[in-house]
Formats: structure tokens, C-alpha cells, sequence
């Protein structure tokens, strides 16, 4: 049995239109819970962390189907003699897996003091197991460390099933304000763990991951200077570029992590606006993407093609509205891609390089999140009736899109899958936006 | 089934444990070895992903202070079991978040460090410590303090009488001509105060996208600085900004406040 991974791939079928699950039948599971064997003070909170983790990360997937709770025999299911196979598979809940085990804050041993699980995971029918048991300790005894082994085990099951590489343990930059400041936090991609990375202590926008994980090239604001900078996604002080001039925003990295193309006037040749730059990702070696003579208006937002790496996505005002061209990245075959109206902006390109996510506002109506298909030209709809939707961001599996939204009445960041369902709010204090999602983090 | 080696291969073995390993006593009440018939059927042993690396940030209150005078050290770590300050602050604790108030004879760079089970990282932050301003100079007699003309005050008020904010029709960046009054208002403030240079602080209102009004706010500035050029005034004394739409002065959504957040608004430079 070979279940295709439910990638951007897959959506090029008719399922866009439905609006319903991707793809194939998705696999069901059953996610009893894991109880603790150990009476620490803490263990109960922790079990509760790990539990919720654990569920939202495999229902989120898009691949599998949770099977309720509701019918779940009563009972401890710690171990491999406490399930029967039968009770699993009746009717009711009719799960073809099974994920159990117990988690612990052990005082003896090389985890002590750590919160730990034991993992298990079988196949009911066979009594097979995808992945051999473990026991996987969080380091710590903190929420933090009971999230971190639910979502590496989450990733586990869904990579033994040949879903692909999950993305539980990637993480979601972006722009928060806090008493006037903007700055970049990094959260992981279900929202919890949020952390300050920047101190700016003015403006810091437009954040952007280096392919690897490692980095976040940023807009930065010291004084009247705005100029690209770079921090390492762990914290510490960022570098920016080299002489600053002008406006310099909206880095973003090639696949390779080598240059960084941004939007600068830095030249000043034109009131105009601005335009694309690409750079060595230090600053050094810095181009204009196309000659002088051939740019009207603002050019801004590029974004690479993650698969061939030699193209660049960007929004132009050129036409007298704001819509997205693509350009090879040595400034040959300009081209316009959405060509039917409205506003269009924030391209961001599919990690198989098949597809375009952006922000669409078509007359007399909001910003709404669409997928442009390269191949056929066809557009389709993934938010409807919810405020303005901007600043789509795709998880590197090509499963999920984050976004910003208002429809809560402040700008939050939410996530859904690629196709637009199960949208799932992320952020919930303050100002939260332009989402930038992670490629895979060592 | 498919499967890759990746993240096996990027993971660690350090915290890992099989249950089979679990038989030799190093562990207490160890779960029983799972029965045969449940054993992997491709080989693949699961080991424990790499622990995460530990983040932290330290910001202060202020970046200078004067000399006696006190600043306050807050940090916010993840993953971290200890955390510490130096110099002269030692562990902090919670490790997660917190603050510290010193007072620094002189400058200095803190250095706070980051420790957890998946490694460890430091972040620096310099606090500037300048001596105290000398005495005010002696004065004759017992008169009473005079106090200083409030010349700052007088100036920012003419300042902000002939310097007002330029406003723009939306997703445009020409001048409009009901506007050109302020302009030569503002060449004409400039003129008789050489000695003044300024930011023109370019801003758009929130409907485009963030990153576009940017640009928009950026051509906004620009637009009125080449004004100002053509009107006479030295390109070195005028600076400009974008705010995009990141700094509303008005927050209805209403065309009423989305026109006085399309502005480019002067601002006099330190």
C-alpha cells in the first residue's frame, strides 16, 4: 500500500472546487489518552499538553482521520497488553492505528526530572508496528518540552505512513505589536511557544526564513534608516547590510540561501518607487533585477521559485494596479501572471514550484486568499467572507497555507490546509501578522 | 510503505531509549519489552529527535543611562534550564522570562547565556553610561533660578504651524494643488530657518497591502521632497521615511480617516 503524500500536487485534480477533504480517503486513527505513571506535581499539565499536541497535530495533517473519543473502550492504555484489537475496530471507532503509551516525569536515571513518553504505534489489523516503541524524553519539564515530543512523534507517524516529512516541529515568524513596537517573533506552527527574536524597539517588518531554518532576514527601522538585516532564528544581534539608502524591504532568500532579493529605491533615479534587488545574502554584490529604463511604479514583494530557483515572483504597479509578474532571475522573460483584475499581492510560491498563493482583491471586496495553478492559469478561491485575508505563507510540506486575517476584528495569523479547510486561529493577543512559515528545522 | 532515513539520520541519539535497552535495570519500573508478535516488521528503529536549541533575547528600558542612574534587563529564553547574566548579575530565574534592575558604574556589554539540554546560546546587549551634567554656574547673590526660555517650545510650535502634513488622494502620490499652499508655507519655514533639516515621513492608509503602502508612503516622501528641491531647499537637509501604513493617526474605517492617514508629515531632525 502506497498512500501518495495530500501535497499541492493532488490539488490540481477537481477536489479545489469541493471544499471538502483533499485527496484520497484519509487514514483513521485512534489518539487515546496518554496517562501518567508518575506522580510529579507537574506530570498532569504536562499529560494535558502532550494530549492536546498530540490530537490537534495529527487532526491538522489533512492525512488522517481522528477516530473520536467518544467510543473508545474505558480504561489505561499503556501498554501493548492493553489493547485489544477488537475494541478498536468495531464499529463505531474503526480505526485502522492505534497511537498509545504513557508519559512520566522519571526522578531516577538519565531522564530525571525531564518529562518523558512511551510511544507506541500499531497497525490493529496485523498487529504490526510502523514505528518500534519508544521512550523520548523533552529535556525539560516544561510545556514547551511535552509539545516538543508530541510534535516529533506526531512527524514520526505521519513519515511511517509515507506522508512525508511533517511539519509539527516547524516554526511561523512574523510581525507582533507590543506597546507601539513592531517586532519579529517566531512561534511554532500552532502557535504556542512564541518568542521575541528582535529588539528593535521601532519597526521591525517583512520577515523572511533562510531555507535552512537558521536565519531570519528582516526589514529593520533605526531611525529614518530602513535596510535589510539578518538575526539568527536563536536569538542574538542582527547584521545589515552594507550603506544603506532608501526604503529596503521585503528580503527574501533563494532555495540555495546564497542571495536575497528585496524591494529598494536605494538608487533615488525616480520618485517613482521602488525596485528588485538581488544581493549575496551579506548584502554584498548587489544588482538591480531589471535595467532602469524598462521599470514604472513600484515594484516589490519577489519571492523565488523554491524548485528551480531561478525564478522570481514580484508585485508591480507598472499596469496602473498592483498585480504579480514573474521574471527569470537574470531580468529576462518579464511576465504577467494574474491578469484579470483587482488588486493583486503577496505571491508566494508553492514549495514544488507548481503553485502561486496570493492575496486577490477584486472589486468593491476584501483581500482574499487564492491559488494561482502555473500550469493551467486557473485561480481558485480558498477564503471567502471573512474580512481581508493577506500575506499567505506555505509550509514546506505544500500541505498547509498561514496567513493574516481581521476577521476577528483585529489582524490575526491563522493556518489551513492548502485547499482552505480546517482554517485554525493561531495568534490571539495584540497585532500578529505577515506570517513567514519555516522550511524544515534541524 | 515509503519512508525516508532523514530524520533519522538528523536526530540524536542521546535521549533515546529502546525498550529493549530497558531491560538492563539502568531504568526503574521499565514498561515490559513488547511482545514479538509487535515488533517492527522493516527494521527501522526510531531515535529520539535532536532536542531543541535554546533561544534567548536580552532588552533593556533604555540603551543610556547616567551615572548612578538605574536600567532595567528583561530576557525571554525557550528551552532553556538556567539562564545567566554577566557581568555582575549572575543566574536569573524564572529561565523563561523576567527582569533585573542594575545600575552600571560605566558602560558595558551584558552578555546573558542561554543553557539547555539541547545546547546552549548567548545574546549581548551594550548599555551606554554617561557622566552627570556639571552644575549650573553659580549665581550672584540670593536671586531666585531663572528659568531657561522655553525657545524648544516657541520653535516646535512654528515648526508645526508651517509645516503641516500633506495629504494625498488614495494609491496617488501627485501633489495635489490644494496642497501646495502648505508646501510653499513649508519652503517658505525652511527658508528662514537654514539651519533646520528635516524627515518627510511618507505614510498610506491600510487598504493595500502592507508591503506595497510601503512603497506608496515611500513615493509619498519622495514627492514632496522634490517639491521642496524645486522650491529651492538643499536636498541635504531633507530626509525621508516610509511608514507605510504601520503608524495610523486615525483608526475608523472611514474615507474621512483613511485621507489623514495618507500623509507625509514633517518631522524636525535631532
Amino acid at each position: 500500500m502506497l498512500l501518495a503524500p495530500m501535497g499541492a500536487a493532488v490539488l490540481r485534480g477537481q477536489q479545489i472546487d469541493t471544499g471538502t477533504t483533499v485527496g484520497m480517503k484519509a487514514v483513521k486513527i485512534a489518539v487515546p489518552e496518554f496517562k501518567p505513571s508518575t506522580a510529579d506535581a507537574k506530570i498532569s499539565q504536562l499529560a494535558k499538553v502532550f494530549n492536546d499536541t498530540l490530537w490537534n497535530d495529527l487532526d491538522f495533517s489533512g492525512n488522517l482521520t481522528l477516530a473520536s473519543r467518544s467510543f473508545y473502550p474505558v480504561g489505561n492504555f499503556a501498554n501493548p497488553v492493553d489493547i485489544r484489537a477488537d475494541d478498536w475496530t468495531k464499529t463505531g471507532v474503526e480505526a485502522s492505528y492505534i497511537t498509545y503509551g504513557s508519559v512520566a516525569i522519571p526522578t531516577t536515571g538519565s531522564m530525571r526530572g525531564a518529562f518523558t513518553a512511551d510511544l507506541h504505534f500499531t497497525e490493529l489489523k496485523s498487529n504490526q508496528s510502523p514505528l518500534q516503541p519508544v521512550r523520548w524524553s523533552g529535556g525539560l519539564d516544561t510545556d514547551d518540552a511535552a509539545r516538543f515530543v508530541a510534535h516529533s512523534w506526531a512527524n514520526a507517524i505521519l513519515e511511517s505512513l509515507g506522508f512525508g516529512k511533517g511539519v509539527a516541529t516547524t516554526k511561523i515568524a512574523y510581525v507582533a505589536d507590543r506597546a507601539g513596537a513592531k517586532e519579529i517573533y517566531i512561534m511554532d506552527y500552532d502557535g504556542y511557544g512564541a518568542f521575541p527574536l528582535t529588539a528593535v524597539r521601532d519597526l521591525a517588518l517583512t520577515p523572511a526564513w533562510s531555507p535552512d531554518g537558521e536565519q531570519i532576514a528582516f526589514m529593520g527601522y533605526r531611525g529614518s534608516v530602513t535596510n535589510i538585516e539578518v538575526i539568527s532564528r536563536r536569538g542574538g544581534n542582527p547584521v545589515s547590510f552594507p550603506s544603506p539608502a532608501g526604503l529596503n524591504t521585503t528580503p527574501a532568500w533563494s532555495p540555495d540561501g546564497k542571495r536575497i532579493a528585496f524591494a529598494s529605491n536605494r538608487d533615488r533615479h525616480t520618485t517613482d518607487g521602488t525596485e528588485i534587488y538581488v544581493a549575496n545574502s551579506n548584502g554584498g554584490n548587489m544588482t538591480r533585477l531589471l535595467p532602469r529604463t524598462t521599470t514604472r511604479g513600484i515594484d516589490t514583494s519577489p519571492v523565488w521559485n523554491p524548485a528551480t530557483g531561478r525564478e522570481i515572483a514580484f508585485v508591480s504597479d507598472r499596469s496602473g494596479s498592483q498585480q504579480i509578474y514573474r521574471i527569470n532571475d537574470d531580468g529576462t522573460n518579464l511576465r504577467r501572471i494574474i491578469d484579470d483584475g483587482g488588486d493583486a499581492e503577496n505571491p508566494s510560491w508553492s514549495p514544488d514550484g507548481n503553485f502561486l498563493a496570493f492575496a486577490w482583491k477584486k472589486a468593491g471586496r476584501g483581500f482574499d486568499i487564492y491559488l494561482h495553478d502555473l500550469a493551467t492559469g486557473r485561480n481558485s478561491q480558498l477564503t471567502q467572507n471573512a474580512g481581508d485575508n493577506e500575506k499567505p505563507t506555505w509550509s514546506p510540506d505544500g500541505k498547509h497555507i498561514a496567513f493574516q486575517s481581521d476577521r476577528t476584528g483585529s489582524l490575526q495569523i491563522f493556518s489551513m490546509l492548502a485547499d482552505g479547510s480546517k482554517p485554525r486561529q493561531l495568534t490571539r493577543s495584540g497585532v500578529n501578522k505577515a506570517p513567514a512559515w519555516s522550511g524544515y528545522i534541524k | 510503505m515509503k519512508r525516508s532515513k532523514s530524520w533519522q539520520s538528523a536526530a540524536l541519539l542521546l535521549t533515546v531509549m529502546a525498550f529493549v535497552s530497558f531491560a538492563c535495570k539502568k531504568t526503574p519500573a521499565p514498561p515490559p519489552p513488547p511482545p514479538a508478535s509487535n515488533a517492527p516488521d522493516t527494521g527501522i528503529t526510531p531515535i529520539a529527535p535532536a532536542l531543541p536549541a535554546p533561544t534567548v533575547t536580552l532588552r533593556a528600558d533604555t540603551s543610556t543611562i547616567t551615572r548612578g542612574g538605574t536600567v532595567t534587563l528583561s530576557w525571554e529564553s525557550r528551552n532553556a534550564a538556567t539562564v545567566d547574566i554577566q557581568p555582575g548579575v549572575g543566574p536569573v530565574t524564572p529561565p523563561a522570562s523576567g527582569s533585573r534592575q542594575v545600575t552600571p558604574a560605566s558602560s558595558v556589554t551584558y552578555e546573558i547565556t542561554a543553557t539547555g539540554p539541547g545546547g546552549r546560546i548567548s545574546d549581548t546587549l551594550r548599555i551606554t553610561v554617561n557622566d552627570p551634567p556639571p552644575p549650573p554656574p553659580a549665581r550672584r547673590g540670593g536671586d531666585a533660578v531663572i528659568p531657561p526660555p522655553a525657545i524648544t517650545l516657541t520653535s516646535q510650535q512654528l515648526f508645526d504651524r508651517d509645516m503641516q502634513p500633506i495629504i494625498f488622494d488614495y494609491d496617488k502620490s501627485d501633489i495635489r494643488d490644494d496642497q501646495k499652499g502648505k508646501l510653499q508655507t513649508a519652503a517658505g519655514y525652511m527658508k528662514s530657518n537654514p539651519n533646520v533639516r528635516i524627515t518627510i515621513e511618507g505614510n498610506a492608509d491600510e487598504r493595500g497591502s502592507e508591503e506595497y503602502n510601503l512603497a506608496l508612503g515611500d513615493r509619498r516622501a519622495n514627492a514632496v521632497k522634490q517639491y521642496l528641491v524645486t522650491q529651492g531647499i538643499a536636498e541635504n537637509r531633507l530626509s525621508s521615511v516610509s511608514y507605510g501604513e504601520e503608524r495610523p493617526i486615525c483608526s475608523a474605517q472611514t474615507e474621512d480617516c483613511f485621507a489623514q492617514n495618507r500623509r507625509a508629515a514633517f518631522k524636525v531632525n535631532p
